[in-house]
């Protein structure tokens, strides 16, 4: 049965993308992972990259792979990217989005200009 | 021209994949990467070429017929490749790259390409480049595989990077390209982070300097960048090749460098002969971003103004050039 919030989801809250590694946020905190679907034995797990020059894709397809097969019920794994939907910050668990310093889509502020000119200030204060 | 968008390519390289070439394994991997940046960008119904087809030496015929008689591309940059690290000749020669520009000295412009690691030696190639062969720009690659363990070198380093940008300025050159993003091989990823940039932007404010490939994945980091300094640039080089096989994914890294940084940002580059240049440029010329996505985060459209801007107008006020009077003198009418 599809599964993208119990234990499947918990199985791979320690693989991490090289890029989130050193501030602790997970393929599961970034919201690569679209769905995990296990059904006799076999296991599909479906990424979203956040670029499509994710220069670890592999890497994470395998750390992936090797977490879901190392179930008991699974006998198999296929992990595939998906590319029918685009990774957004709406995706990041709210440690996550705590974490990183992402741009908010422009219908979420009012005035452009003013939103820069605030962080810029708080950038540079923070210098 | 495609339509009424003059279009200056900001990006070939005269790749030599000749399996004499690489110096060993990480060569390897780095051409392997790029066949495989080929395969999987190539959209249905355009030729992908089997290995033996493009792990070959390219030949500035190969790029002029790609470019100049194959698609709407008014002028090019022609790019070297200093990788002489990982190959024997640096993987796209700078002497090759210059004989390229050469055969159309008004369409084709020579950017140099110097190791900053190599000390007076890279300042004395500097001057040869473009004191010689006319280099217009140079572009810069962070990482090198020296005494075969990754080498890298930052931007904002004082003793590495200053004196190139500074004898640049001295040789009249003010429009310098880094790569970053998309590591090749087995770069580490650190030195490819654009983390750099503030530093060099700052100290060197009357460079331009164009971060190429947008930086990806670090695409919010180069926004803030660009944003903050008014002599930074994003090439779509490579990005833009997204445009059909992940269209809502292009879609949204365009409309975020649009909303946030303006169409002036943006430039254009083909990386040709990794991809053909034309159906790239004919698909770009097309797009629009989605509906949906306009209405659902507030990007702006993708209009013809923004195009023209990206596909060759910026490029040419970066290199100093007139607008108006090249696109009278040089823009080709459209024909494929």
């Amino acid at each position: 049965m599809a599964d993208v919030s119990g234990r499947y989801l918990d199985a791979l809250r320690d693989v991490y993308d090289p890029c989130c590694r050193e501030k602790g946020i997970s393929v599961v905190d970034m919201g690569l992972v679209r769905s995990v679907l296990v059904q006799d034995g076999h296991a599909r797990v479906e990424l979203l990259l956040t670029s499509g020059w994710c220069p670890f894709a592999a890497r994470v397809l395998n750390d992936v792979h090797d977490r879901i097969a190392a179930l008991p019920e699974v006998a198999d794994a296929q992990v595939d990217v998906v590319w029918d939907e685009a990774w957004t910050t709406d995706r990041l668990s709210p440690s996550a989005a705590r974490k990183l310093n992402f741009l908010p889509a422009p219908a979420l502020i009012s005035d452009r200009d003013a939103y820069v000119m605030a962080h810029t200030k708080e950038a540079d204060g923070d210098r | 021209m495609i339509g009424d968008a003059f279009v200056f390519d900001g990006v070939a390289h005269l790749f030599n994949f000749d399996a004499k070439n690489p110096l060993g394994r990480p060569g390897e991997m780095f051409s392997q990467h790029i066949y495989a940046f080929h395969q999987a960008l190539t959209p249905a119904g355009e030729t992908v070429l089997p290995p033996e087809e493009f792990l070959r030496q390219w030949t500035v015929e190969d790029i002029r017929r790609m470019v100049y008689d194959e698609s709407d591309t008014d002028m090019l940059c022609a790019m070297p490749l200093p990788l002489t690290d990982l190959y024997k000749d640096g993987l796209s020669p700078w002497e090759e790259c210059a004989e390229l520009a050469s055969r159309d000295p008004d369409r084709t412009v020579f950017w140099g390409s110097v190791n900053p690691l190599e000390g007076r030696k890279a300042l004395d190639l500097m001057e040869r480049q473009v004191g010689e062969f006319g280099a217009k720009a140079f572009k810069f690659y962070n990482v090198r595989y020296d005494y075969g363990s990754p080498f890298p070198w930052r931007m904002d380093d004082p003793r590495v990077a200053f004196p190139v940008f500074e004898k640049a300025q001295q040789l009249g050159v003010n429009l310098i390209g880094v790569h970053k993003g998309v590591p090749l091989g087995p770069q580490p990823i650190e030195h490819t982070q654009t983390w750099d940039m503030d530093g060099a932007a700052a100290n060197f404010p009357d460079i331009n300097f164009v971060i190429f490939h947008v930086g990806l994945p670090f695409l919010d980091e180069v926004c803030w960048q660009l944003i903050r300094h008014p002599n930074l640039y994003a090439s779509l080089a490579a990005t833009i090749n997204f445009v059909v096989r992940a269209p809502r994914m292009f879609a949204e890294t365009l409309g975020k460098l649009l909303f946030w940084c303006g169409e002036d940002k943006i430039v254009y580059g083909s990386e040709t002969p990794i991809w053909h240049p034309q159906w790239a440029l004919k698909a770009f010329w097309e797009f629009e971003i989605p509906q949906d996505i306009i209405d659902g985060y507030g990007y702006p459209q993708l209009t013809e103004q923004a195009k023209r801007k990206i596909l060759g107008e910026n490029l040419l006020r970066l290199h100093g050039m007139d607008v108006e009077e090249t696109k009278q003198r040089l823009g080709r009418a459209q024909s494929h």
